[in-house]
């Protein structure tokens, strides 16, 4: 794969480095506490995961970060910023997402989809765009180019002006990195990213991520496969029932008993019927 | 999408040996064709604007034999060309033939049913229209034996931008020829005959693939081929000398058409639906009307029309604004009824405006008359002008006028559309909670495209209101508003294209056939059902749309492929064999 | 206080033709997501059909009100329900069904076809079937005796037998749906075809036949509420439907879209408020011409502020 784009390196990082800080964030949908009390920091050029069982709430805690949901209670900052619960507004701050199950825009090609996402780093408006004035070409020719290294840095360029809908799986699920990356994000999250992947692709998913962090990105991935996350992560947070069950580096969250409680289930325990919301 | 290959339910084996006998029956059907137009079709006078001649064709004729020479080229040709090669394989010689065939039929059958309807039976009807049904019949059935060709690839073909430029003009005055000559026509009768005509030469143009290669010469020259569209349109009115009648529609077409293409920002770009976008032209409307010094208007400002236009445009798009901005949060289904809810609103407001149920500003349901005619630096568009000898009438003043008010609003479109705001639209049209995730500024764009689109209609209905002298709540009702959708529907949604031959369509057709005119809006109806059942992407598909609305026709890729296997088995049974193509 | 008792039974009766309306679009809306725009039209041929039903019985005129009330207008209704219904399920059949994995701006379009369609049909081809009067104008609805144009009153407050009569029917209806929702077969199916289609079609549930059987209950109610319009405005026309549709769409957003109960109170809600503008708003902008303008305005406000509707749960986009 070709020439890296251009590392977002003017992060404005507190002093201790810590890029995003949520404290105590809790969501509650009626009476389900889907969310209860999480808190989480991730560090500048960190890649951290998310882990836990079906309905642990990871997801949700996703959407709570994203500003698709409101927190109940809780705080999230971002870069020393408090972050306004609007998914466009948290773009505009530097966290870029992807979604667990693929969300392009079906109907415009692989290109267009990667500048879509620099919509929001860019500013010529409709009168610009009317009478083709000068930032409006400036922009457009800037948009493309940094989009079709984008698709470069993922493996798609010979896929540019495909349909995003006509694309393989496992392009959907890199062209939705690249879309994501085109935002300028100071810190990427990743939901299930190797979800439906086979092997080899998961290999290539993983050492797509290493080369999203050497371009000085910060990473949080929610993952389901264990060994796809330890080898990958730095931190591990593991999240049951809506709560942070244990937090620490690989090796420690993958040999807790609690975790592994969790995931195979002691003798004792009650069956729970997770929710995901 | 058509279904054509699936009409043919016997095995492909079996036509094997018909092939040859196919082609020759192809040209035997086109020269039965050209005999019979040198017979008389009918004695009666009135019915196709007069074919009653024996050896003279009427000009309605003369373009039935161009279709029936086109027949025996396409049938003859696989014929003589029987190795691969260039000449062979760039043209989709036999799919053209069949559809070259079928257009013989169609207009065979149109001709003898005209002249039966319009002479009072098919007594009437003369040996050449029935030898012209018989040869419809025989061009049908032979083309319909032959085998598809595979598809062609004239559009790859490297041509000289001398001889593109040169295809370009060549078909645009096709065009305006073809126009002048429909709009010529007085009959019903010929009119349907025309179009019938008209519709199957350009199918057959098009799978032949000989638009494919004008496609490409207009792609390589887009600027030469808008600006020969627009001087083609502008050279229009001279054609038509001095009638009024055809004047009148076009400019209405015209006026329908940058109304469309205003529509087709808020329903083919960003996918939402308005039912009430006629409120905004009839809010320019009304605005320009009230402005312009009428006599029937009680506010006596009366800005020069440049300023009046942009008012009316700043009006609609403030009204657009106040419906948008509540409704536009909510889901898209709703914004449908809220949209339709406003249309109403905006015509019962518009009829209690009238002093005795509110203030007097409309006039109430007697509309603002006597709009004066438009007066530019002294130039007068009520007034009949001597162009180069030529005289042309005031409503070719309004056509012009119009011309420039569609090109502002074609430009505005397209340059929007290949805009980051183009594409944050398409991306809400494709998935919004996405778009928005993505740091599209979601509620901003709609609202700009509502509120743009809101004030393309008012430029129209500004020009609008001078151009109809007067000004009523009634013209601007749901079913208009209904008719735009349909237009921007038929047409293609999301296209400019599509969008200008579907306003052209509707207004077209009822001004031509006034016979129908009753049954219109009921047709108008069933269109709309059969194309979201049948076609859904309209006409001119836009290239993301199509793939939107066909995910499911491998069917027909398959009935295809079939047929393929057949040709190829046909042609080259040694060099192609059927386990490469599968 | 009596003009507002007397505002306040007009309105009452003015709701609840909405609300009979109403339900057909939150049925079908509650099960498949579609707004069915051509359900104002199914009122209107509900309406037409229980007149043809009354020309092919021959037209009769003079009877005692028993036999006007429980013989001729159970017939009628009887007749105008089996025309709406099957208009109903033709357009599920022809137009809508195939339509379902559509865009869904396809299945609004096809619908406003429908609408046009189905007016147009009338208006031209009404007149045509033998003994059928033209229906290129209004035709004046037969006289029920001991409903049409009889009224009764209390104190200074007027009340028409046909408004009673359709409160009644909106009472029965209700009744009859609440039964058939939560103690029948086809409605326990119908409910959870709405929550969930494919589980529900995995549990053996006909989705297909669900879905016919929203439209045909809406369409019988649309029906009734046809004949309860011909009898209360005294004649029908083929343009009726649009209006009526319109509002009744208004009234089954104001309650919440998808939910019966709410279609009802919707109805009343709208009905009462835009018999009351006309009413209590001074000025010129108080007068009968301006109160579609109200109800609409109403429209925009609840989406504006409750786009849940009275009744309706709010729903969560879910990522």
């Amino acid at each position: 794969m070709t020439a890296a784009p251009a590392p977002a390196t003017d992060a404005p990082v507190t002093e201790d480095g810590v890029l995003l800080d949520a404290r105590n964030v809790t969501m509650q949908f009626g009476g389900l506490r889907a969310v209860g009390d999480v808190s989480m920091q991730v560090h500048a050029g960190e890649i951290v995961g998310l882990i836990g069982p079906n309905g642990a709430g990871k997801t949700t805690f996703f959407n709570c970060l994203t500003g698709l949901y409101k927190p109940t209670a809780g705080s999230v900052t971002f870069a020393g910023q408090p972050l306004p619960p609007r998914p466009r507004k948290v773009v505009y701050a530097g966290m870029a997402r992807t979604f667990q199950n693929i969300r392009l825009f079906h109907n415009m090609t692989a290109l267009e989809n990667v500048m879509v996402g620099r919509y929001c780093r860019t500013k010529s408006n409709a009168f610009d765009a009317v009478f083709r004035l000068p930032r409006h070409r400036r922009e457009e020719r800037e948009a493309t180019e940094r989009s079709r290294e984008l698709l470069a840095f993922v493996g798609l360029e010979n896929k540019a002006d495909t349909l995003s809908r006509n694309l393989p799986y496992g392009d959907q699920r890199r062209l939705e990195i690249a879309r994501a990356l085109a935002t300028d994000p100071k810190l990427l999250l990743l939901d299930e990213p190797t979800a439906g992947m086979n092997p080899q692709e998961t290999r290539e998913a993983e050492d797509l991520i290493f080369r999203i962090r050497d371009l000085g990105l910060a990473v949080l991935v929610i993952e389901h496969d264990m060994r796809f996350i330890f080898s990958l992560c730095d931190r591990v947070y593991c999240l049951v029932r809506g709560e942070v069950l244990v937090e620490g580096a690989g090796d420690i969250v993958q040999n807790d008993p609690r975790v592994i409680e969790a995931y195979i289930g002691a003798p004792t325990v009650v069956e729970e019927d997770g929710n995901d919301a | 999408m058509s279904r054509f290959t699936s009409a043919l339910t016997i095995p492909a084996e079996k036509l094997e040996k018909f092939q040859t006998a196919a082609h020759i029956g192809g040209i035997v059907a086109a020269a039965l064709g050209i005999v019979s137009v040198l017979l008389p079709w009918s004695y009666a006078h009135e019915a196709l604007d007069d074919v009653t001649y024996s050896a003279a064709p009427s000009p309605l004729q003369y373009n039935y034999i161009g279709l029936a020479v086109i027949a025996v080229v396409l049938f003859a040709a696989p014929l003589v060309l029987r190795k691969p090669g260039k000449a062979r394989d760039w043209v989709a010689w036999n799919t053209g033939a069949r559809f070259a065939g079928y257009g013989l039929l169609a207009t065979g059958f149109v001709g003898v049913a005209a002249i039966g309807i319009e002479s009072g039976g098919l007594i009437n009807v003369d040996p050449g229209g029935w030898l012209a049904l018989v040869a419809g019949v025989v061009g049908a059935v032979s083309g319909l034996v032959l085998f598809r060709s595979p598809e062609p690839s004239m559009g790859r073909i490297k041509t000289n931008t001398i001889v593109q430029i040169i295809a370009i003009a060549g078909g645009l005055a096709a065009v305006l020829f073809a126009a002048a000559f429909a709009l010529g026509l007085s009959g019903a009768g010929a009119f349907l005959f025309y179009l019938t005509f008209a519709a199957f030469l350009a199918l057959t143009l098009v799978r032949t693939g000989v638009f494919g290669w004008f496609a490409k010469c207009a792609a390589d020259n887009k600027k030469i081929l808008v600006l020969a569209a627009f001087f083609v349109a502008f050279v229009f009115p001279f054609t038509q000398n001095g009638s009024d009648a055809n004047m009148s529609i076009a400019t209405q077409v015209l006026i329908f058409s940058a109304t469309a293409l205003g529509l087709n920002i808020v329903v083919g770009l960003v996918g939402l639906l308005d039912l009430g976008y006629i409120a905004f032209l009839g809010a320019g409307a009304f605005t320009s009307a009230v402005l312009s010094g009428s006599l029937y208007s009680h506010i006596h400002w009366h800005p020069p029309f440049i300023v009046t236009v942009l008012i009316s445009g700043c009006v609609s798009s403030f009204l657009g604004l106040i419906i948008g901005t509540p409704t536009l949060r909510v889901s898209g289904d709703y914004l449908a009824i809220v949209t339709l809810a406003f249309g109403e609103i905006f015509r019962i407001t518009m009829n209690n405006l009238d002093g005795s149920d509110g203030p007097n500003i409309t006039n109430g349901s007697n509309g603002i008359n006597n709009v004066p005619e438009l007066s530019f630096l002294g130039f007068n568009f009520g007034d009949a002008h001597q162009i180069f000898g030529i005289q042309v009438g005031r409503f070719a003043n309004y056509f012009w006028l119009m011309l420039l008010v569609l090109a502002v609003i074609m430009v505005v479109f397209v340059n929007l559309n290949r805009s980051r705001i183009g594409r944050g639209w398409v991306a809400i049209r494709e998935d919004e909670l996405a778009a928005e995730a993505m740091g599209v500024n979601t509620f901003g764009l709609k609202i700009l495209a509502f509120a743009g689109g809101a004030f393309l209609a008012g430029l129209a209905g500004a020009v609008k209101a001078h151009y109809d002298v007067s000004v009523t709540p009634d013209q601007y009702v749901f079913l208009e508003s209904a008719f735009l959708l349909a237009a921007v529907v038929l047409g293609g949604m999301g296209t400019v294209m599509g969008v200008l031959i579907g306003a052209t369509i509707l207004k077209l057709l009822p001004e031509k056939l006034r016979f129908f005119s009753d049954y219109r809006l009921m047709l108008f109806g069933l269109l709309l059902v059969f194309m979201m059942r049948f076609r859904p992407e309209g006409i001119i598909a836009d290239e993301r749309r199509q793939l939107e609305f066909h995910a499911e026709d491998e069917e027909l890729a398959e009935d295809v492929q079939e047929e393929l296997i057949a040709y190829h088995d046909h042609f080259n049974p040694d060099a192609v064999t059927t386990e490469d193509l599968r | 206080m009596d003009l507002f008792w007397q505002q306040l039974i007009n309105g009452l009766s003015l709701g609840a033709l909405y609300a009979l309306i109403a339900v057909g679009y939150t049925v079908v809306y509650g099960i498949v997501q579609l707004i069915n725009f051509a359900h104002g039209e199914i009122f209107m041929t509900g309406a037409f059909g229980a007149f043809a039903t009354w020309v092919v019985m021959g037209s009769p005129s003079s009877m005692s009100w028993q036999v006007a009330v429980f013989g001729m207008l159970p017939v009628m209704i009887l007749g105008g329900i089996i025309v709406s219904v099957t208009m109903a399920l033709l357009m599920e059949r022809l137009a809508y069904r195939p339509l379902r994995d559509a865009p869904r701006l396809a299945p609004l379009i096809s619908a406003i076809g429908i609408s046009v369609f189905l007016q147009e049909f009338v208006r031209l081809f009404f007149g045509d079937i033998p003994g059928m009067p033209d229906s290129k104008r209004a035709i004046p609805f037969p006289n029920i005796e001991g409903i049409s144009g009889r009224s009764v009153s209390f104190g200074n407050v007027n009340v028409q037998i046909s408004a009673l009569f359709t409160l009644g029917a909106l009472v029965v209806c209700t009744a009859f749906l609440w039964f058939y929702v939560n103690r029948t077969k086809t409605g326990r199916a119908m409910v959870a075809t709405s929550q969930d289609p494919d589980t529900a079609r995995l549990m053996g549930i006909n989705v297909d036949r669900v879905i016919m059987a929203a439209f045909a209950v809406g369409a019988a109610l649309a029906a009734i509420a046809g004949v309860a319009q011909g009898m209360r405005v005294g004649n029908i026309d083929f343009r009726m439907g649009f209006l009526a549709g319109l509002k009744a769409f208004t009234a089954a957003v104001l309650g919440g879209i998808g939910n019966i109960n709410g279609a009802v109170v919707g109805g009343l809600v709208l009905g009462v408020v835009e018999s009351m503008a006309t009413t209590f708003i001074p000025g010129q902008f108080g007068s009968p011409a301006w109160k579609d303008v109200w109800a609409f305005v109403l429209l925009i406000l609840v989406l504006v502020f409750r786009p849940q509707g009275l009744l309706g749960a709010k729903v969560v986009d879910r990522a």
